[in-house]
């Protein structure tokens, strides 16, 4: 009896320690089974947009496509595991996408260049350039991203809450200050008619998220303030930009400051800021991409269609009258170093590039993103007529004059907005300091995080 | 004399062998020791993976002394130390206070004691994600419950608890006391029901009654136990995260962040998991010493029981 019992345990131990050597040899003979991390749409359409582009790759290939949708934030700590542990899959996205040149920096990426050059003359400059970054240990700048979509920073208005004050949307000033002193006004109204808690502006005055520094930097572009970062990597923090960012601060901080903002705000995290546009709170909102729109299609076309505006055509200019050049942050599919099936990743992402591809992903996905070539977004669903919203994104984000986000230029940036940099120079003018100590105080801080970055060559 | 002196030699450390491989078997003989070690494997399989490797993994992120200089120079961790000892202090104090003595209501008879336990027992028993999102939002200044409430009840204008530091911690603190204090009282009060009653019986021929029955038998015989379960609470709480990502998600303006906050903020929005694992590591001056005397209390209890 104990020599059977003997027996099973031996048995049993040498077919789990067998099991265990042959696993690694099952695996590898299913190579043609890659890994992909996506971050979840804020519309389920997104997700099936995707799900469908993999779909059509599997039934193209013959490859499986072990796909994971994850939700936004989540992703981004799994990829930064990934990356730290070593055990990476063989695509995901830059989420975020300031991850894209921060790991390049450390040679971390493969690069793309054969994948991009597939369809090279079809996309964008913005981003051509958003899909290359610099690498500290090869001191070159290469292609180690492959664009799939984009997105800008529109302004959103609620046109009933503007009719509720009496005014009216074609009274709004089209320069900058003009623009956004308009809805002080719309506040102001309000309060006279006894809404005591509607607010004019919904500005992101928060250390939290990814919205401050995309507002701030829309801000110093309305100012005239172009270009903190040159597209050779270099700092520059000369007296225009100064002048841009002292302004940028002044008007952000004060505008909380002087109660046109929700106190709230202060402290919102990303989605604060969308739920209280949804609910009606605040009469407009400077956030990025058409989510705060496409969210609300399927369940209220009434306020998609009548009720919400986006201004793209109609974004204000400069205060001297000039067209303001759009930050395009681009969504890119990366490769890690150390990935196990490089060549089908790759043949996967030259799939998912293909224009028609892409243009059915970004429009199955109700257009919240933008797509990264030009030509796609002169296509009946970006022009329908009938759409309020689509056409002016498409000209901010796309067609007219944009340029990719200062961290592409160097990894500094995402450094300096993660650090919430800007955002220190806004609150401390929304808690009464002068805007000019904020933004001295935000460049020596810049200026020690640029220190770390140094480009040697591009 | 050759052979003797050999046997005498060789004897003991024959024997020293021998025993030192009983002792390392459990005193268990043949196929016993087989199977003791196959169904340990499973455990020690999962204790390596899921416990050591993760603990020596990060103590080896956190190795690097220039990792500290970073992290003592940063103003943010600064601010965080000082919440955190108010948190834990407060936090722990509080919540054990509160549930000694509501462990001593609840242990009064009557079917409306019962309903009411079962009704305090609620927010322990909700889940922690959505419970301190709901609170997030009823402490929102402008539109949140609260501060409605406070102006249609009594037109009273509700600061905004978000927003400043301190009252942003403190809504962070009581969001903890009230989450928690239903665990820690079901907990004293099961300690107060094993008390026998003879106990109290024989104080109350004595003349104790009242605040004195308190005093003199019950706190002393809970004592004990009222100090584990602070050790107990003191480190559960220096790794919270949920409250005050939550409640205040660490602002504003990075002003409310907890060690275990803050090393997520670093490892994940910096991008810098070294500096995450430094943070939480600054703890262990303090987590250590607290495990080595709750380990030593509860050897004590075990005796004393």
């Amino acid at each position: 009896m104990a020599l059977m019992r003997r027996s099973l345990l031996q048995g049993s131990l040498g077919f789990a320690a067998g099991g265990a050597l042959a696993g690694p040899y099952i695996a590898n003979a299913q190579a043609k089974t890659m890994s992909a991390w996506f971050a979840q749409g804020f519309v389920e359409d997104e997700d099936i947009a995707l799900r469908k582009a993999v779909a059509g790759y599997e039934k193209a290939s013959g490859n499986k496509v072990d796909l994971s949708i994850i939700p936004f934030a989540p992703q981004r700590q799994k990829i930064v595991s990934a990356i730290t542990s070593g055990v990476v899959p063989d695509v995901t996205q830059n989420n975020p996408a300031e991850i894209l040149p921060l790991y390049a920096w450390q040679d971390k990426w493969i690069d793309t260049e054969d994948i991009v050059e597939t369809q090279k003359a079809k996309f964008s400059e913005t981003a051509l350039k958003s899909a290359q970054a610099y690498n500290d240990v090869t001191k070159k700048r290469a292609y180690y991203g492959v664009p799939l979509r984009g997105a800008c920073v529109p302004c959103h208005t609620w046109k009933s809450l503007v009719e509720k004050a009496d005014m009216k949307m074609a009274d709004r000033p089209r320069t900058w200050d003009g623009y956004f002193d308009f809805y002080k006004k719309v506040q102001d109204n309000l309060r006279k008619k006894g809404e005591r808690k509607i607010y004019g502006l919904g500005f992101q005055v928060t250390a939290n998220g990814v919205d401050p520094a995309a507002l701030f930097n829309a801000f110093m572009h309305g100012y005239g303030g172009q270009g903190i970062v040159t597209p050779e990597g270099t700092l520059n923090l000369d007296a225009r930009i100064r002048e841009a960012a002292i302004k940028a601060a002044e008007y952000l901080g004060g505008a909380y400051r002087d109660g046109y903002v929700p106190p709230s705000a202060i402290n919102w995290n990303d989605a604060d800021d969308n739920n209280a546009f949804h609910a009606k709170l605040m009469v407009m909102d400077v956030d990025g991409t058409i989510s705060t729109e496409v969210a609300v299609k399927a369940k209220h076309p009434e306020w998609y269609f009548d009720e919400m505006v986006t201004d793209g055509l109609l974004y204000p200019t400069t205060n001297d009258g000039k067209p303001i050049t759009c930050i395009t942050a681009m969504l890119n599919a990366v490769i890690p170093k150390g990935a196990k099936n490089v060549p089908v990743a790759k043949e996967f992402l030259k799939f998912l590039i293909q224009p028609d591809i892409l243009q059915d992903t970004v429009e199955t996905g109700l257009g919240r993103n933008l797509p990264p070539m030009p030509e796609l977004a002169k296509t009946p669903f970006w022009e329908n007529p009938k759409d309020p919203h689509l056409k002016g994104y498409a000209h901010q984000g796309l067609l007219g004059p944009t340029q990719p986000d200062y961290y592409v230029f160097n990894p500094a940036m995402a450094e300096v907005y993660a650090q919430h940099v800007y955002s220190k120079a806004m609150i401390a003018v929304a808690k009464k300091g002068k805007a000019t100590d904020a933004v001295d105080a935000a460049f020596r801080e810049i200026k020690e995080i640029f220190d770390k970055y140094p480009i040697k060559q591009s | 004399m050759t052979a003797a002196t050999v046997l005498d030699v060789g004897s003991p450390s024959s024997k020293q062998k021998q025993s030192l491989w009983r002792y390392w078997r459990g005193n268990l003989k043949g196929s016993e020791f087989t199977w003791a070690l196959a169904f340990s494997v499973p455990y020690i399989a999962v204790f390596v993976a899921f416990v050591a490797y993760p603990v020596f993994y990060g103590l080896w992120m956190g190795s690097d002394p220039a990792l500290y200089s970073d992290v003592f120079s940063d103003v943010i961790y600064q601010d965080t130390v000082v919440n955190t000892l108010v948190f834990v202090v407060l936090g722990v104090n509080l919540k054990l206070f509160l549930a000694l003595l509501l462990s001593g209501v609840f242990m009064r008879p009557g079917w409306v004691t019962k309903v009411m336990l079962m009704l305090f027992v609620l927010p322990w028993a909700v889940p922690q994600l959505p419970a301190f999102i709901s609170l997030h939002w009823m402490l929102n200044g402008e539109w949140g419950l609260l501060n409605n409430a406070l102006w249609i009840l009594g037109g009273i204008e509700g600061p905004s608890w978000l927003n400043e530091r301190w009252t942003a911690l403190g809504a962070a603190i009581a969001s903890h006391i009230w989450k928690w204090t239903p665990f820690w009282t079901v907990i004293l009060l099961a300690g107060r029901m094993s008390i026998p009653q003879d106990i109290y019986d024989a104080a109350k021929v004595d003349g104790a009654t009242g605040l004195n029955r308190f005093l003199f038998v019950t706190f002393p015989l809970l004592a004990n136990l009222y100090l584990v379960l602070t050790l107990l609470a003191t480190i559960f709480l220096l790794g919270d995260f949920n409250t005050v990502f939550f409640v205040t998600g660490g602002g504003p303006n990075n002003e409310t962040h907890l060690l275990a906050t803050l090393g997520v903020r670093n490892a994940f929005d910096l991008a810098r998991p070294d500096l995450g694992v430094a943070v939480v590591m600054t703890a262990l001056p303090v987590l250590i010493p607290l495990v080595i005397i709750l380990m030593r209390k509860l050897r004590t209890a075990e005796v004393q029981l």
